[in-house]
């Protein structure tokens, strides 16, 4: 029973459901915050992603003449529930309790989901904007989600394992992967940066081209659960690169007690992601944004290209069984 | 590369951002806010009820004895600014010749009443 | 996909003024475009006949806020054409000055709304905190960071206090820092570079056949500016170079805007040191002698001209007036075609649009009631119908 109330505990209050809510809610401040500090501004309160949440909560909900309502309503809850579901298997304060083997495919196709589901809102809108930008949004995907989930691989041919927390472990007695995958590292930033739609990758939702995009006819609880899970997912994203480039909540030294190694994991953890949040915001604020035929072009050059062959010197280690 | 150095420098300094009402931006002498009339000096000539662009000014009885250029004299009238008519563009008091009506640097007060008229 | 229409505009989060693009794209290549002006239109030309020269010149700097005093100085020298009226030198220095520090603050403008419209809102916010230097100047000499309401006809209405000119002073070497900074960014940072080369390419041909005028001109390689070759107030006076860019592209309309930013600043410092003493005013006459006049301007977007036709009282009978903004909008409808649907944004910024400015035409017929535009086909047809045929009397 204890074993229930614990799992109960790790899904809905930490570090799941709520924790997580907080954790988004949080991650939205810092990001706007470092990104208006860089800008010589001042940038928002410490409350105001909350506020403004409460806020796009209450607003008026248009629908749009002759759209689905009921799909229009849901595919937002869907987004959420995957982009929170994912992060259950990432371990924040140790191994995940509901880990298996396979859980790193299942954490990436999760990822995938809110990314569909935009273009689904965006599909489902009869706008015209928002057709655009939902074709923008998959577009996009297929040009960074291949690099994307090949450095995903690469950790875990190395590691030898299929689990995020098997590979977490793995990086316990040896350097971390950001340092023997540098490659692995940078482009996984790059894809993370593309997969959110942050700039310069913010293409799907570009305000002075395409009005805003996929979510153009969103008002109301659905903006305001869409744009939760895009929160979410960047706390779940950066928690996955943490996890498998930067050995996750392990520390290099074993604390005898358990709370105390809890406690101390957590904080590491969550210093390492704060750390990720940094790079994403600093590439946000320092680039404009490029064009979808321009991030073909890099992106299946360069982006690809890289991956490919981070890919194949993991793959020529392990064959020439050189120990990390 | 001069981007990155300056958005660090910038993480790291005080914001642009002037904080009202904790700060103020500072008012120059010339700026043209709150418009004023000297009773003592009008002497009800209309001139800038003339020239004002907006036509926000309108002259009404007013009399009183006033000195003007060492002379003294009754005035007749006195000039009444619509003052959300007003676009505070200083020509009533360039064309004045008696300094009686003031574009001053001072920020005006607000209101609700659209109607309301300084005289 | 086949052929889909976009609106862009009246109301668009790219614009920052309404205009009407409707944008016949086939995928996210334009195929077409049609383009509908005059949603700005306030009826200014009309109610400048009716004000007299004192009350019309607020009137006219209000046909535009960013170059405000780009239409009131014309106006005012057009007049003083007309009437034959010297005004004193220091005036026509203290209106030199105002005017490049508008040009200045213009294009400061222009360079952050051209970083926003590619989405690097960071250079956005940079360029207009610096902005705030210049603004800071013109409210200090002005009495108002736009709408100066600087002139008047025969001089300028306020003189310019030593405390205020070292005050200016002071402020430009910081600002002639940062300029060099831009010049810097601009031609080093990625995305701007991917997103400003090469797009909306215009060649000097083209850039000729289409009229247009201004830095989009001058980037295309045509070497012309107002101010050097029908010269005003005191630019065949003091030291400056017009600037110009052979890449025609929006890139070369960047540089050609930031060179033009450090000539104002330049300009700006040599009027000050070297302002004349003096009267700012000239007695002027109440009412102007009958006459028309062409009064041309090189206001921060190009060559502004106010044709003014005066009937011996203090109104002008007619005062006609052509942006730059209207002659460079034929060249966004071309240059748009074939090109990218997300260069719309960055090739209609490149111009530097004021819709405000552009609007001064519609057509209304009063007996139907109907409003919109005129092709210009129609056009011909009607005035040689008015006209029996031949050509113009």
């Amino acid at each position: 029973m204890t074993d229930l109330f614990l799992l109960a505990v790790y899904i809905f209050l930490f570090p799941g459901f709520l924790f997580l809510l907080a954790a988004a809610l949080f991650f939205q401040y810092l990001d706007r915050k470092i990104a208006a500090r860089m800008q010589h501004r001042v940038g928002p309160p410490l409350l105001q992603p909350l506020a403004d949440l409460i806020k796009v909560l209450g607003k008026e909900v248009i629908t749009p003449d002759g759209v689905d309502i009921s799909a229009f309503d849901f595919a937002p809850l869907l987004a959420l529930a995957s982009a929170m579901t994912a992060f259950l298997y990432i371990p924040v304060i140790g191994p995940s309790p509901l880990a298996f083997s396979g859980d790193l495919v299942l954490v990436l196709y999760l990822l995938v989901l809110p990314t569909l589901i935009l273009f689904v809102m965006g599909w489902l809108s009869r706008n015209i904007f928002a057709c655009m930008g939902g074709l923008r949004t998959v577009t996009q995907l297929f040009i960074y989600e291949v690099p994307f989930f090949l450095v995903m691989l690469s950790p875990a041919i190395m590691a030898g394992s299929w689990s995020v927390s098997a590979i977490v472990s793995w990086q316990q007695a040896r350097p971390w992967l950001l340092v023997l995958q540098p490659i692995g590292f940078v482009i996984a930033l790059i894809a993370l940066q593309a997969k959110l739609e942050r700039t310069p990758f913010d293409i799907p939702e570009a305000e002075t081209e395409i009005v805003a995009g996929p979510w153009t006819e969103m008002t109301g609880h659905r903006l305001a659960i869409m744009e939760l899970s895009f929160d979410v997912s960047l706390v779940t994203g950066s928690a996955l690169i943490v996890a498998l480039f930067m050995g996750g909540p392990d520390l290099p030294w074993i604390i005898p007690s358990p709370w105390l190694a809890g406690l101390a994991g957590f904080l590491v953890f969550f210093g390492k992601v704060l750390f990720i949040l940094f790079i994403l915001a600093s590439i946000k604020v320092a680039t404009g944004r490029i064009r979808l035929d321009q991030l073909n072009d890099y992106g299946w050059k360069y982006i690809a290209g890289a991956a490919i062959l981070q890919v194949a010197i993991v793959l020529v280690m392990n064959a020439s069984q050189v120990p990390p | 590369m001069s981007v990155i150095r300056e958005m660090l420098q910038n993480l790291l300094s005080k914001p642009f951002t002037i904080r009202y009402p904790a700060e103020k931006a500072p008012v120059p002498a010339s700026f043209r806010g709150k418009v004023s009339i000297d009773d003592d000096r009008c002497i009800g000539c209309g001139k800038c009820s003339t020239v004002c662009p907006a036509q926000c000014i309108a002259m009404a009885d007013n009399p009183r004895e006033v000195t003007f250029r060492d002379k003294t004299m009754k005035r007749r009238k006195k000039p009444q600014v619509k003052l959300f008519k007003c676009i505070r563009c200083g020509l009533c008091e360039r064309h004045c010749p008696a300094d009686a009506i003031q574009v001053k640097p001072v920020l005006s007060e607000t209101g609700t009443d659209r109607e309301v008229v300084l005289t | 996909m086949a052929e889909v229409m976009i609106p862009i505009g009246p109301q668009h989060p790219a614009l920052k003024e309404p205009v009407n693009f409707r944008v016949y794209a086939d995928g996210e290549r334009i195929v077409r475009l049609e383009l509908d002006l005059s949603y700005n239109h306030r009826g200014i030309e009309k109610a400048a006949e009716q004000r007299n020269f004192i009350r019309v010149l607020p009137l006219l700097e209000r046909v535009c806020g960013i170059c405000s005093h780009a239409h009131a100085t014309v106006f005012a020298k057009g007049i003083e054409e007309i009437m034959g009226l010297e005004i004193p030198r220091r005036a026509q220095y203290i209106r030199t000055i105002v005017a490049e520090l508008e040009r200045m603050h213009s294009h400061l403008l222009w360079l952050g709304v051209a970083a926003h419209e590619i989405g690097f809102n960071t250079l956005f916010m940079w360029t207009w905190r610096d902005r705030e230097a210049v603004l800071d100047t013109l409210e200090e000499m002005t009495g108002n960071r736009v709408h100066y309401n600087m002139n008047e006809i025969g001089g300028t209405r306020l003189d310019l206090t030593p405390a205020q000119l070292e005050a200016a002073v002071k402020r430009l070497p910081a600002l002639e820092d940062r300029i060099a900074q831009y010049v810097d960014m601009v031609s080093n940072q990625e995305t701007m570079l991917l997103r400003f080369r090469g797009v909306g390419k215009m060649s000097r041909e083209e850039a000729l056949k289409y009229g247009v005028v201004g830095p989009t001109a001058r980037a295309s390689g045509i070497d012309y500016d107002v101010r050097r070759d029908d010269p005003y107030l005191v630019y065949d006076e003091i030291p400056w170079k017009v600037v110009t860019d052979s890449g025609g592209d929006v890139f070369g309309r960047t540089r050609v805007r930031i060179g033009e930013l450090s000539q104002s600043l330049q300009m700006v410092r040599y009027c000050i040191e070297n302002l004349p003493a003096g009267p700012v005013r000239a007695d002027t006459p109440k009412a102007a002698p009958k006459g028309e006049v062409l009064s041309r301007y090189e206001a921060p977007r190009g060559e502004l001209a106010h044709f003014i036709r005066t009937n011996g009282t203090d109104m002008v009978e007619r005062v006609d007036i052509r942006t730059p903004t209207l002659a460079n909008w034929t060249s966004v409808a071309m240059c748009l075609v074939n090109q990218n649907l997300a260069d719309i944004p960055v090739i209609v910024a490149a111009i530097d649009p004021c819709l405000s400015c552009t609007s001064r035409i519609t057509v209304v017929d009063t007996i139907s009631g109907k409003e919109g535009s005129i092709p210009w086909g129609e056009l011909g047809r009607r005035c040689r119908a008015r006209h029996g045929g031949g050509p113009l009397s």
